[in-house]
């Protein structure tokens, strides 16, 4: 079953390594909406809603006036966590268009890490470090767990201790990430290839995950024009339609507890985005993964139905990833790892360049295109796009 | 006995939620007057029937390793000598579902396992601006 609404234009700024943005994160917000919306063959005036995820400061009524927009009638910004609602960002654009309370809304994500603080630092974005730790980061804080890839490591290593999952397949996420970055000149890891041997040469940051595991800090935007079918037809390009989008958690409702320790918390997303796409994993041509950590993009992929958990390091090895002609063709662009961490909203519109024919690892015929948005943080989402019907 | 992470790291921040857990030098968890319904980390409300009325139950603090990460990266200046140190989420043999945060004492944090047998102890601490006494709960393996 189709949607109502459709991805009509995408746009990015430059990507640049964390602190080299000579931009404003503000600023990178304004490039990536106008190249999205010039790319729908829009005006900025044409837009009327601004719709983004956690913990955006970007805010739309700033944008609206920077940008000098006619009206804004929808905002909206899905509840909970950040990179994991990147795909119910979309869906709350999806909701909002096919419902009629906008025509135009932009989705988007930017990201100054450099301006403002890192996410791989305690006390960047998390709160907490040094003195006290108060509310939720007293239960965890206090004993030195302080950023994601420490609690993404706890539910990768007991995944990996229960399915018998050696080093390996994490590498072979890090791996085919870097290779597709290879093809694409946007990525900040084009032209370094990465090497098994340098992947597991790499520093520890916690064990499980090397270096290589963890996806890096970046600062950039992206964005994206979501309207209605029926106008995205008269627009430039072939229109990405949102077939189906998924978010939610529960029950169990808990990060860490006996029920959802090892999980990526992906199991109702992806009976309900399944559901309502009436298809299943073994219809999607192409699938971007959310990689904030490789171990957890194991479980999600796992919780998406692509493979069991007993099946998923010979699911991903032997090069089964990487390409357009992979068994499963995975973050074709690079992903966070290869392309860029723009906190996942890269993978959106890779997609809809998969959907047009126009990335630089083009799949055939592409008739459904999966994002999956961030493992190991509940409310989860994915979205599926496809070709326009 | 003195803090795993140093005692300069930080403390926790005492709550209404948090002050018998990080206080008492005994394993307390929120337990629900009602319906006896244990849940961590505190809550307004019991998960299991809504009631307001919640209180604190004393476990034995025997448990078991149901996941272990080794922090080999500091990711801030006061753990810069600290690493690398295991972090673990431990389940309580007496209050089945829930999983409690933690370091483990007197174990390298390589040799840390799922599995491993743990009983809680408790390092000193004192809350620098009240001047409390602060019992935070860590583990000790004793049954690898």
């Amino acid at each position: 079953m189709h949607g109502a609404a459709a991805i009509a234009g995408i746009g990015e700024s430059t990507y640049y390594r964390r602190g080299e943005s000579p931009y404003t994160e503000f600023q990178l917000a304004c490039i990536a909406i106008r190249r999205a919306v010039e790319d729908a063959g829009l005006e900025l005036a044409d837009v009327d809603g601004f719709v983004s995820y956690l913990d955006q400061r970007n805010n739309p009524v700033r944008l609206a006036r920077a940008l000098g927009l006619k009206e804004l009638r929808w905002t909206g910004i899905p509840w909970a966590g950040g990179g994991n609602s990147m795909a119910a960002a979309v869906q709350v654009a999806d909701a909002a268009v096919a419902a009629g309370y906008a025509r135009h809304v932009v989705v988007f994500r930017a990201l100054a890490q450099g301006q403002f603080g890192r996410f791989g630092q305690a006390g960047g974005s998390g709160g907490g470090g040094g003195g006290y730790m108060g509310g939720p980061f007293a239960w965890n804080g206090t004993y030195g767990i302080l950023t994601p890839a420490h609690q993404c490591a706890l539910h990768a290593a007991r995944f990996m201790h229960d399915h018998s999952i050696s080093q390996e397949a994490l590498c072979e996420i890090a791996l085919a990430c870097y290779a597709n970055a290879q093809r694409n000149s946007r990525a900040l890891r084009f032209g370094k290839p990465l090497t098994r041997e340098e992947y597991h040469a790499s520093r520890w940051i916690v064990k499980p995950f090397h270096l290589y595991d963890c996806c890096p800090e970046n600062d950039g935007a992206a964005a994206a024009v979501v309207t209605t079918k029926e106008r995205a037809r008269d627009l430039r390009h072939r229109p990405a339609a949102i077939v189906a989008a998924a978010s939610g958690i529960g029950p169990p409702y808990g990060v860490f507890d006996g029920a959802t320790l090892g999980s990526a918390h992906y199991r109702q997303v992806a009976k309900h985005l399944w559901e309502h796409a009436g298809c299943g994993p073994d219809d999607v041509d192409v699938a971007q993964f959310y990689e904030n950590f490789t171990g957890t993009v194991l479980i999600a992929m796992c919780e998406m139905g692509f493979s069991s958990p007993d099946g998923i390091e010979e699911f991903v090895s032997g090069g089964r990833l990487v390409g357009p002609d992979a068994a499963l063709p995975f973050n074709t662009s690079g992903g966070n790892i290869g392309e860029a961490y723009i906190h996942g909203f890269e993978m959106i519109n890779e997609s809809v360049r998969q959907v047009r024919g126009e990335s630089t690892c083009q799949v055939k015929s592409v008739e459904r295109a999966l994002v999956v948005a961030g493992p190991g943080y509940c409310p989860g989402s994915a979205v599926l796009l496809g070709a326009p019907q | 006995m003195k803090r795993v992470l140093g005692e300069s790291w930080a403390v926790p921040s005492l709550d209404s939620h948090n002050r018998d857990f990080f206080t008492k030098g005994v394993l307390t968890l929120q337990r629900c007057t009602q319906c006896k319904h244990v849940q961590h980390p505190p809550e307004d409300v019991c998960e299991a029937c809504q009631g307001f009325e919640l209180d604190g139950f004393a476990s034995a603090g025997v448990g078991r390793i149901e996941s272990v990460a080794v922090v080999t990266q500091s990711v801030h200046p006061l753990l810069a000598d600290r690493v690398p140190y295991a972090i673990v989420l431990v389940s309580v043999e007496d209050a089945p579902g829930i999983l409690v945060a933690g370091n483990v004492v007197g174990s390298d944090a390589d040799a840390v396992r799922i599995g491993d047998r743990v009983r809680v102890v408790f390092e000193d601490a004192t809350d620098p601006r009240s001047g409390e006494k602060l019992a935070i709960p860590q583990w000790e393996v004793i049954d690898a």
